[in-house]
């Protein structure tokens, strides 16, 4: 039977804004910390 | 006339500042009674029982002529799509202030910026009316559960967030108002991070709201749906917040003229100009991608229908022609063919997202079972309206929006 | 299996399933499919096949019974004059088209899809597409109604009149579900119009039907592969467009068509504020140069 695998597509969608939420927040501390080092 | 905190005085106690906003909440000017208080409150009033009404007994007859199949009204359509959009001078504005660094446009950035901040405090209030289960309205936020899933989620978190980083840019002038130094020195700080996010959100929200019906394939017609509904209404959102920019500041100018010093008069002239030549290229763009649509999507054949014509209408009426007069306007510094060709752009930007929620959308279905607003909606969707211009006048006529800020803003620091 | 009449045949299936549900819900922890990942021929569903259907409506009475709904009068043929949607009290309507091949009657209710639009649609997650298939609304909606602008079938319908309204539709009798039994229209269809069992198991039966019939039915099992499939499969004596189906809602699955701008999202969280804060530090020096 040739039916298929049914992938959930937006089954990381919880963990890709965790990573955004993140990222922007790093990147504050990341542009803080490149602003002091020039 | 006193100016509140402006004239240097910090507020110290919280008594103090309670007898202070007593007194800010006595109506300036002449009189209560002018044409526009005439109009406008009864209509607030009515407004507001009629909200009341539409909680009690819920969305049916009479209260609006949503139906199966046309769920969604011009409380989705014109207060939350075309408003969100008309709001996109904000997001446009401080892109152009404070990372472009442009100084041309400073004079206009804080009344921008609480438009955009009131519209969407009014537009939620819109989105909470048009939630038939209203009471669960929290849950998307609270958890009750994250539908990350869906393009609404995203929308309603943007929302939530955008009046945020709005209020925070806003914040300075209710710190000047108040006569808060410290505070003010803060909230100044906060301005380019609250910036940078907003124009992140706004991007996403503003496309976002074009997404919501990718999914409705088949029931838009073929002329305006397309893959590209997000970046369309993206673009279009720059131009439609920066027409309104020109629309409400011209109103702005003459209401508030008393406000606003002899530099600012001069500099505003310069303002439109640019603000048209802006509104002209994104206009001239869009016009070219709605052209590569119909190309690649091989439509040209539906142009000779009642709704291909509807479609011109739209995009060469209302989008191509202001963009000519925009550049017309421009070129010769001419006020007025700037202000026709705003007003004309707004009304092909409500046209524009009305196809998408219930004109272009089920075209194919007969009159007498279409949609069009009762009564009770479009008065509701008034009440909004004049609310949020009582709140930006009551603002405008208070905090330093449209005057300057006090002396002790230092010039380094002033936003 | 030729040797096997359909009444056996029936019998045999629901024993099957019963059985198979019976087990799953004694030993819970194991049977139900883990995670997010299962495959589509295990999602439960019903074959309706409209040759069979002689319009009764008995299934229409049982699915409001079974659903506290206003039973309808079955018994009144007027309502096959005109082509019926499902509406707020009938989660299943039958309805009549005069064909080439004479009467066909129509059972219509929710497709259950298997990636269906509603569920991606849903911001709270009312709209669940449960493991074995089924698509259920949950009283944690707010009644934004986006569901119903995204259906391709239009299904979901909404109760505007009431000052505390829900969505109304199918939901495959999830409660009956729970306790081991078949949907309520399938156990009180008298023609064996209507099958219940798993995709993987209605398919074939399709397939041999039109297999060992060639003549009596049209060569295509509806929702088999329409919007990438869905749990209520169709058998017809005539193309599918004469009964009601719209037949150009195309095999994609719906929500691939916000899947798009959702990838986008985290790639512009990302992106923008790098290039406004550099574009900020470049005119920042021009600024200084000043």
């Amino acid at each position: 039977m040739e039916g298929f695998t049914y992938i959930d597509i937006f089954a990381t969608k919880h963990i890709e804004y965790l990573l955004v939420i993140f990222f922007l927040l790093t990147l504050i501390w990341l542009w803080k910390f490149l602003g002091r080092a020039s | 006339m006193m100016n509140g905190r402006l004239d240097g005085k910090e507020i110290t106690s919280l008594s103090e500042f309670f007898r202070f906003f007593r007194d800010e909440l006595k109506p300036k000017g002449k009189t209560i009674f002018t044409p526009f208080n005439i109009i406008s409150a009864p209509i607030i009033i009515l407004g507001f029982v009629l909200i009341i009404l539409r909680l009690v007994i819920g969305l049916g007859r009479p209260v609006t002529n949503l139906s199966q199949d046309f769920p969604w009204g011009i409380w989705i359509g014109f207060d939350v799509m075309v408003g969100v959009a008309f709001a996109g001078g904000a997001y446009v504005l401080t892109f152009i202030v404070y990372i472009l660094r442009s100084e041309k446009y400073h004079p206009i950035i804080r009344a921008t910026v609480l438009n955009g901040f009131l519209a969407y405090v009014f537009y939620a209030g819109a989105i909470f009316l048009d939630c038939g289960r209203w009471w669960n309205i929290v849950n998307p936020i609270i958890g009750r559960e994250f539908g990350v899933n869906s393009v609404l989620f995203l929308v309603a978190w943007h929302f939530l967030l955008y009046m945020l980083a709005e209020l925070i840019e806003f914040s300075p002038a209710i710190a000047e108002w108040l006569g808060l130094r410290r505070i003010r020195k803060i909230l100044g700080s906060l301005t380019i991070g609250a910036v940078i996010f907003g124009i992140t959100l706004s991007t996403l929200h503003q496309s976002g709201l074009g997404a919501l019906v990718m999914m409705a394939k088949w029931k838009i017609h073929p002329l305006w749906y397309t893959e590209f509904i997000p970046i369309l209404f993206f673009v279009s959102s720059i131009f439609a917040g920066l027409s309104m920019v020109i629309f409400e500041g011209s109103i702005s100018h003459k209401v508030f003229g008393h406000q606003i010093d002899e530099a600012h008069h001069k500099a505003y002239n310069d303002i439109l100009v640019g603000l048209a030549k802006i509104c002209a290229v994104a206009m001239f763009a869009y016009s070219f991608l709605k052209l590569i649509v119909l190309v690649h999507d091989q439509e040209w054949s539906l142009l000779k229908t009642g709704m291909g014509f509807w479609f011109l209408v739209e995009v060469v009426g209302l989008v191509f022609i202001p963009c000519i007069l925009f550049i017309q306007g421009s070129r010769h510094q001419n006020i007025l063919v700037i202000r026709i060709a705003s007003v004309l752009t707004m009304l092909g930007i409500i046209i524009n997202r009305l196809n998408y929620v219930f004109i272009a959308y089920k075209w194919y279905l007969p009159f007498r079972v279409r949609y069009y607003p009762t009564w009770i909606e479009v008065v509701i969707t008034l009440c909004i309206i004049f609310t949020e211009i009582w709140v930006f006048r009551w603002i405008v006529n208070r905090m330093p929006v449209l005057k300057h800020p006090p002396e002790w803003v230092r010039e380094n620091e002033e936003h | 299996m030729n040797n096997i009449d359909r009444r056996t045949f029936f019998k045999l299936i629901s024993s099957g399933i019963a059985g198979a549900i019976g087990g799953k819900l004694v030993t819970p922890g194991i049977a139900w499919a883990k995670g997010t990942n299962f495959h589509s021929d295990e999602f439960y569903g019903i074959l309706v096949d409209t040759t069979r259907c002689i319009g009764c409506r008995r299934c229409e009475k049982a699915c409001a019974e079974a659903n506290n709904l206003p039973v309808p009068d079955i018994n009144d043929t007027s309502v096959f004059n005109h082509e019926r949607q499902t509406s707020v009290i009938q989660w299943n309507v039958v309805n009549r088209f005069e064909t080439e091949k004479g009467t066909v009657f129509v059972p219509r209710r929710c497709m259950h899809c298997n990636q269906a639009a509603c569920v991606a649609a849903c911001l709270v997650k009312a709209m669940k597409k449960r493991k074995t298939g089924q698509v259920t609304w949950d009283e944690n909606c707010l009644g934004c109604r986006l569901c119903m602008v995204s259906c391709p079938f239009d299904i979901p319908k909404f109760e505007y009149d009431k000052a505390i309204p829900k969505i109304q539709k199918c939901n495959l009798c999830w409660g009956r579900f729970q306790d081991g039994k078949p949907p309520a229209c399938v156990e009180a269809c008298p023609m064996d119009a209507l099958l219940f069992g798993t995709r993987r198991q209605l398919l074939e039966e399709a397939r041999r039907r039109i297999y060992q019939q060639p003549d009596k039915y049209y060569h295509h099992i509806f929702g088999e592969l329409e919007v990438g499939g869905t749990s209520h499969l169709y058998l017809s004596a005539v193309p599918f467009e004469q009964i009601g189906f719209r037949t150009d809602v195309g095999t994609t699955p719906y929500p691939e068509y916000s899947k798009g701008f959702l990838y986008a999202v985290p790639f512009i969280l990302v992106l923008w504020p790098i290039l406004m804060l550099g574009m900020s530090q470049v005119t920042k020096r021009q600024q200084n140069k000043e």
